[in-house]
């Protein structure tokens, strides 16, 4: 632990360059990202008569000086060690002061930082940036895969530097661009050279946020013994040795290791299992650097170097924008702002504003939605703004899923009540007189056997469990809460493209020059002819523009969307060659698809001045570019009769599930007419079909039987969406419903809520509007999952409730996002998977209710004997001996019980409800009743037949021991009971638990110490009679109650779901 | 009955959110039928906050794409602004297909009498036809100053005659009636919805209106408005933008407008997005066309012809007339008249008129230019309900 820093550390001034007399850089690493300390530097140092100037650098740290010759090297260092230590004393006590302050508000309050009109905002505070040092400071040993010798970014290296920068006296926002490139010693054009980059990786550190440590076994198994549980028993064993017990002693201890070892074990392994989740993925970044563009892993941006920013680009560092066009950017990841900002590089003079309003800086982690734009790395890492964030809310452990805290809260709740009873059980105790050691000893083992200890680790154990399982099935899961959240899902949106189809496009159908063209597999055919592309000027015009306007250029081509792919195989098979093609015709202007143009554009060199533009889009808005068309080779003026007759072979192609794309040049000398935007002349229609996968239309159904609605979303115009919806049955037997939008953000929020839940498909709508439509289907009290495989549809992959990115397909930001990601990208396995979260959210429910009726049963069983005053049926030793029992194995064993069926066939759960219900508890109070009285029962018996005495105990001790295990079984399903005609898919864990520890419940008859440890005496055969019978009747009773009264409601769920 | 009185009958643009749902509504109908003339449609289109919902339950076997017809037809309307236009609207279509129904792909062309009666109405449907000698359209002359009126204002918005003009606008036009003869203007209402809500002030628009909608309209008209004509403008001040974003639409909410501005009686059931074997839609043309032909006979000044049909019969139940007094002869005879010279039956009807035929025969759609300024009375579209040929047959 470094302690609190004193002067002398901050006077670290190295020598960079001193072999030019009077000239000498230093650097002084708290320089960085400090405009104060650089204020201050430069004023005194340029005060001083023996310099010239003094030039610091924030981001590089260093300091140039240029000085009399007359001055030594060492009287200039000096005079700067001076300064900067002089800064750091002035700025001590202010420090400290705020140090004092510095408690840490929960979460979301420093989330709140980033929104607007919250005054804290305004600067970022001292809170945050001392926090980062705080928690830094154990970082570096802990951080895996830190070479070692590696220069650790400043701020970690010297948590004290930054605090010299807790007031930025002129943020980035507040300084000109060529100041900030000035500053960044970078360049506005050529990019850092890769030489300085590597050394301004080797002073500030990779791009990237510190891994938090994971908690260390020892901690895990410190963990086990510091609960109230083991307390109790620690007590326990104390009065036990007072009382001369020290076998007693020794047993309980004995309790706490087994108890301990197995806590350890398994929440060991799903420690590890939750750790793996955090497996990051690196994220790329499109840089300047030697002049040239390159794309760069992000976590090798280093401050100075010049981004570039195109739509879907994912921004891995702070940056100061340079130039900004029309530039969108989604900072939903820092702000909860879900509609785009845009974003501009003018100077703001304000500096106290908040972090949403500075327009000319784009934050790390948020996503360019639209526009293009350059901008200079500012900071990286830790420093960035999310950096700082991150830092704060640095995730040691794993936060608490809301199940793990309902049963912490259920949990502690059972300690009160417990405690209560047992307390009731002392004074019952006292005041019939029974000796005070004996009543102590047995009310702390009854506490003991009564809390719930395993409740936690249950919870946790099954999720991790079932983290696992699903990992076998290709369903790789990234957040423990998610795996809940699966069995709550309600409406799941999917993308048509890749993931109900195969993405594997090929051209079947072409419409140029009035004549429909179909292209099968042994040529192009029209009107059932076979014909020769190469007689056909539109043909070879659209084969033309297929190769020059694609959204990868020239040698990247295989690498394009499917789309893109089936245009350029269509180009080669109408016998044009792509690398000809693109060497005749030179591409100098790329113009993307926005959302307010739903069509791309290319500009080549055709001639010494000729321009090419080729373009390709949406059909309807491409031809309402047109003013004539490409008929026979000719250009002739395009009639209303022409736009009908195209519009309706689009039509009829779209109504055949054909994504369809209109198809458009234009030529001139001078380049400025091109604008692309009027006077093109058309070549035609192309229709791409990409096939269903098999076995979709049957998935659809299985969701929707699982009352889950689906939502498709595609980018296809809405009869190729309603073709599709149609083939897939999304509406069910209701009719289609289809929104049309091609600019969502549009509409009236409270509008597209109530639209949301009607609609089948969203059709033309872009990745960016994803967003849109998870959080109206949120507000409108949905759970909704989004599946996503590109950079633009991270902000909904967070958003939803479950993201499910494709494993294979999906780019790096989507599964990063991601809570589920599909490695086999197959949809199917999400009904597994919702099918498996809603199993583990049933069998954490069953070992809860298992571990409530057994404790419960135990304290009835102590509580009525006591105050009937028939003595005490169970000793401290048979509590301890039935808490190891029936709170362990069989517990465990329920967490793992299969899915039951039908578990496909039910609405999902209400997540509002909580894990025990009222009715719930109801039926747990009945189901102990049932027990304790059985109990009693044979507690009586033995009574009857040998009075007060370890004869009667043993009976009560057999007969509850084995109704609770037996208990087990009943507690496997709440509706199907042993007399359905239905089964239950056997449970291995269960069958063996139940054997075995019935199997150690016989040795207690026989095993010598056992027997006198736990006090357990000899019986006859009528009295195992009465055991087997007590032990056995609880079950039978309590399964023939079971469902009773939940029926009718089961009846409702069905017409209610009919009416749906 | 009323001799002496005032009638006021409303007309709107194409721009008012209803009636741009009946053109939708109708443009759709238009689409199906162009591809497949045996189409069976209903579509039903509303507008909210700028929202274009449309529900339709079709069995065809053409090609469609609902909410490109409805952008096209806002399109062409002229909404260009950014609160509402073709490109950014979103369409929210409820598709129900239903299959094709052998019964009713007939050629109609081809049916014997027999087959022809063999085809029921389908509708328990009253529909009213109406014609008076008030005009050279024998439409009642409220109605027909109206339609003048809005299509100048469309035309002075589209072709920027005003160029500050925004698609919709509403006119009224009230008629002094003398012994059921209009005698004088008694109030021209016009309001008109403006780009800018600054531009033009109010009594710029009022004097631009006068001078290039309503001097120009009635230039050419018979009764002109007097100096005790009221003349209101926008007389709740500036109407900005109006159309969708500013209130609501539905199909079928305008149907005084579509048939005799409430100057008769009409069927309550809308006309716009359904197909000709709708007799609720067809039984007003037919109506209309007997009505007209008797007027244009001068068997009558003015004549209204009432079917009623039940749902299992092909033919009306009942056809009555009713002429105001200005039969030439007793009202009786007039019926049986129609009743020898007229085929009420539903086919029939569609075949006569060639209902199914029309859309794919002329240029830009069919029904979609009935929707606005009224499905009758219209002399611009050559519309066979509006032909007098029956004149002569029912003269001699």
């Amino acid at each position: 632990m470094i302690g609190p820093f004193t002067a002398q550390e901050f006077a670290v001034v190295e020598t960079l360059h001193a072999a030019i007399t009077g000239r000498a850089r230093f650097r002084i690493r708290e320089l960085y990202r400090c405009d104060s300390l650089k204020d201050h530097l430069e004023r005194r140092l340029g005060a001083d008569p023996s310099v010239i100037s003094a030039t610091a650098n924030t981001l590089t740290s260093a300091v140039l000086l240029r000085y009399d010759s007359g001055a030594t090297l060492g009287l200039i260092r000096s005079l700067v060690e001076k300064a900067v230590s002089e800064f750091n004393q002035s700025y001590e006590s202010d420090i400290r002061y705020r140090l004092g302050k510095s408690d840490i508000a929960d979460r979301r309050a420093q989330k709140n930082r980033f929104q607007r009109h919250s005054p804290s905002a305004a600067i970022p505070t001292a809170l945050p940036a001392l926090r980062v040092k705080g928690r830094t400071v154990e970082i570096p040993a802990a951080a895996p895969g830190s070479e070692p010798g590696q220069v650790l970014p400043p701020a970690i290296r010297h948590p004290s530097s930054g605090v010299g920068c807790l007031t930025y006296e002129r943020p980035w926002h507040t300084i000109g661009a060529q100041a900030v490139v000035a500053a960044c010693g970078g360049s506005a054009e050529a990019g850092l050279s890769s030489e300085v980059a590597r050394e301004k990786i080797a002073a500030f550190g990779l791009n990237r946020f510190p891994e938090a440590p994971r908690r260390s076994k020892l901690q895990i198994f410190l963990n086990q013994l510091t609960s109230l549980p083991v307390a109790l028993l620690g007590v326990a064993a104390g009065i036990s040795v007072l009382t001369g017990g020290i076998v007693d002693a020794v047993a309980i201890m004995t309790v706490v290791a087994i108890n301990s070892t197995i806590g350890f074990v398994t929440e060991d392994k799903a420690e590890r299992t939750i750790s793996s989740l955090k497996t990051l993925m690196h994220p790329s970044a499109v840089v300047v650097r030697d002049g040239a563009r390159k794309r760069i892993d992000a976590r090798n941006l280093v401050p100075g170097d010049l981004m570039i920013f195109e739509p879907g680009t994912y921004v891995g560092a702070d940056c100061r924008l340079l130039e900004a066009a029309r530039l969108r950017v989604d900072e939903s990841s820092l702000t909860g702002e879900s509609i785009p900002v845009f974003k501009e590089a003018e100077v703001i003079d304000e500096a106290d504003i908040p972090l949403a309003d500075r327009k000319n800086i784009v934050y790390m982690g948020t996503l360019v939605t639209g526009g293009e734009g350059r901008g200079i790395v500012v900071a990286t890492g830790l420093l960035t703004e999310i950096g700082k964030l991150q830092a704060m809310i640095g995730e040691t452990i794993a936060p608490q899923t809301p199940m793990e805290k309902q049963l912490n809260i259920i949990g502690n709740q059972l300690v009160w009540l417990s405690g209560a009873l047992c307390a009731l059980v002392f004074i019952t105790g006292v005041i019939r007189r029974t000796a005070l050691a004996l009543i102590t000893k047995t009310t702390i083992s009854l506490a003991v056997a009564a809390v719930p200890e395993g409740l936690p680790t249950v919870a946790t154990t099954t999720l991790a469990l079932g983290i696992r399982k699903l990992n076998a099935h290709q369903v790789i899961i990234r957040d423990l809460e998610a795996v809940e959240t699966l069995g709550e899902v309600q409406t799941i949106c999917f993308d048509k493209t890749g993931t109900v189809t195969q993405n594997r496009m090929s051209v079947m159908r072409i419409f140029s020059g009035n004549h429909a063209t179909e292209l099968k597999q042994d040529g192009f055919f029209q009107g059932g002819k076979k014909i020769s592309p190469r007689n056909s000027p539109e043909l070879l015009q659209l084969a033309r523009i297929c190769i020059l306007c694609g959204e990868v250029s020239g040698k990247e081509a295989d690498q394009g969307s499917s789309t893109e792919k089936a245009l350029l195989e269509f180009a080669v098979s109408a016998g044009l060659s792509i690398a000809e093609i693109n060497e005749r015709y030179p591409r100098i202007k790329t113009r993307f698809r926005t959302e307010d143009h739903q069509f791309m554009s290319t500009v080549h060199i055709a001639g010494t001045t000729e321009r090419f533009l080729a373009l390709k889009g949406n059909p309807v808005e491409v031809l309402g570019l047109c003013d004539t068309q490409l008929v026979g080779g000719r250009k002739l003026p395009i009639g209303e009769q022409d736009i009908s007759t195209i519009e309706i072979e689009n039509e009829r192609m779209a109504g055949e599930a054909l994504r369809v794309l209109g198809f458009a040049f234009q030529s001139a000398e001078d380049e400025e007419v091109l604008d692309g935007l009027s006077g093109l002349t058309w070549v035609g229609l192309i229709g791409m079909a990409d096939p269903l996968r098999p076995g979709m239309k049957e998935l659809i159904a299985r969701f929707h039987h699982a009352g889950i609605d689906t939502i498709m979303l595609t980018g296809d115009q809405s009869p190729t969406a309603y073709a599709i919806g149609k083939a897939l049955s999304l509406s069910r037997d209701m009719p289609i419903e289809i929104l049309d939008s091609t600019s969502l953000t549009d509409i009236d929020s409270r509008a597209l809520r109530a639209l949301s839940q009607r609609v089948h498909v969203f059709a033309r709508v872009s990745p960016a509007h994803k967003l849109q439509i998870v959080q109206a289907l949120q507000d409108a009290g949905k759970i909704v999952a989004m599946t996503g495989d590109g950079i633009n549809d991270g902000p909904a992959l967070k958003a939803a409730d479950i993201g499910i990115a494709m494993g294979h397909s999906g780019t790096d930001v989507a599964r990063q996002v991601a809570d589920v990601v599909l490695e086999d990208d197959n949809l199917e396995t999400m009904v597994l998977a919702v099918g498996h979260g809603r199993a583990i959210h049933d069998n954490i429910k069953k070992s809860l209710h298992f571990l409530l009726s057994t404790n419960f049963s135990e304290i009835i069983v102590m509580f009525v004997a006591g105050a009937v005053g028939i003595g005490y049926p169970l000793s401290a030793m048979q509590l301890l001996w039935i808490n190891l029992m029936s709170d362990i194995f069989p517990s465990l064993a329920l967490a793992l019980e299969p899915p039951e069926p039908g578990i496909l066939e039910r609405p999902p759960r209400d997540p509002k409800e909580p894990i025990v219900g009222r009715q719930d508890f109801k039926r747990i109070g009945i189901e102990s009743s049932v027990i304790s009285l059985a109990t009693l029962g044979a507690y009586g018996a033995g009574l009857v037949r040998y009075g007060v005495g370890q004869q009667a105990s043993t009976m009560a001790f057999q007969s509850l021991t084995i109704a609770q295990l037996l208990h087990a079984i009943s507690c496997r399903s709440e509706k199907v009971s042993i007399y359905d005609r239905e089964k239950l898919p056997p449970n291995r864990w269960l069958t063996l638990a139940l054997g075995g520890s019935l199997g150690l419940q016989l040795l207690t008859f026989v095993v010598p110490g056992l027997r006198t440890l736990l006090g357990v005496a000899p019986l006859g055969l009528l009295d195992g009679a009465i055991i087997g019978i007590s032990a056995i009747l609880p079950l039978l009773v309590n399964e023939a109650t079971k469902g009773e009264g939940e029926r009718p409601n089961a009846e409702n769920n069905g017409a209610y779901r009919k009416t749906l | 009955m009323k001799n002496n009185f005032m009638l006021t009958s409303e007309s709107v643009t194409e721009g008012n959110p209803d009636k741009l749902c009946d053109i939708i509504s109708d443009a759709i109908v238009d689409h199906f039928l162009e591809q497949d003339p045996y189409s069976r449609i209903i579509a039903e289109c509303s507008l909210s906050a700028s929202i274009v919902f449309i529900a339709a339950r079709f069995a065809s076997q053409a090609a469609f794409s609902l909410s490109e017809i409805a952008r096209k037809v806002i399109g062409r309307v002229g909404y260009q602004g950014a609160d509402f236009n073709a490109r950014t609207s979103s369409v929210l279509t409820s598709i129900k297909e239903l299959p094709l129904d052998p019964v009713y792909r007939f050629d109609e062309r081809k049916l014997t009498s027999k087959q022809i009666a063999a085809i029921p109405a389908g509708n328990q449907v009253t529909t009213f036809g109406f014609a008076c000698r008030q005009n050279v359209a024998l439409m009642p002359l409220p109605i027909w100053l109206a339609h003048k009126l809005s299509r100048r204002m469309e035309e002075a918005a589209k072709e920027k005659i005003l160029p500050y003009l925004c698609p919709e606008a509403k006119t009224d036009v009230g008629i002094e009636y003398r012994d059921r003869k209009p005698s004088r203007i008694h109030s021209i209402t016009i309001t008109a919805s403006q780009k800018d809500a600054a531009k033009p002030a109010l009594d710029k628009l009022r004097a631009d209106i006068r001078e290039a909608v309503i001097e120009h309209v009635f230039r050419d008209e018979p009764i002109r408005p007097d100096r005790r004509t009221e003349i209101f403008i926008n007389p709740e001040g500036v109407f900005h933008l109006g159309g969708p974003s500013v209130h609501s639409g539905l199909t079928g909410r305008k149907t005084a407008i579509d048939t005799y501005g409430d100057y008769s009686r009409h069927s309550g059931a809308a006309l716009s997005g359904k197909d000709p074997l709708r007799i609720d839609r067809v039984g007003a043309y037919a109506a209309r066309y007997a009505a007209k032909n008797l007027v244009a006979a001068e068997l009558a000044d003015e004549c209204e012809v009432q079917l009623s049909y039940s749902i299992s019969r092909s033919h009306p139940e009942s056809v009555q007339v009713e002429t105001f007094g200005t039969g030439k002869i007793p009202e009786e005879d007039l019926t049986s008249l129609l009743q020898n010279h007229f085929d009420f039956r539903l086919a029939a009807i569609v075949r006569d008129f060639q209902l199914r035929r029309l859309p794919a025969m002329r240029q830009g759609g069919f029904y979609r230019k009935l929707a606005v300024y009224g499905q009758v009375g219209r002399l611009d579209l050559d519309l066979p309900w509006e032909k007098t040929d029956r004149a002569d047959l029912l003269k001699g």
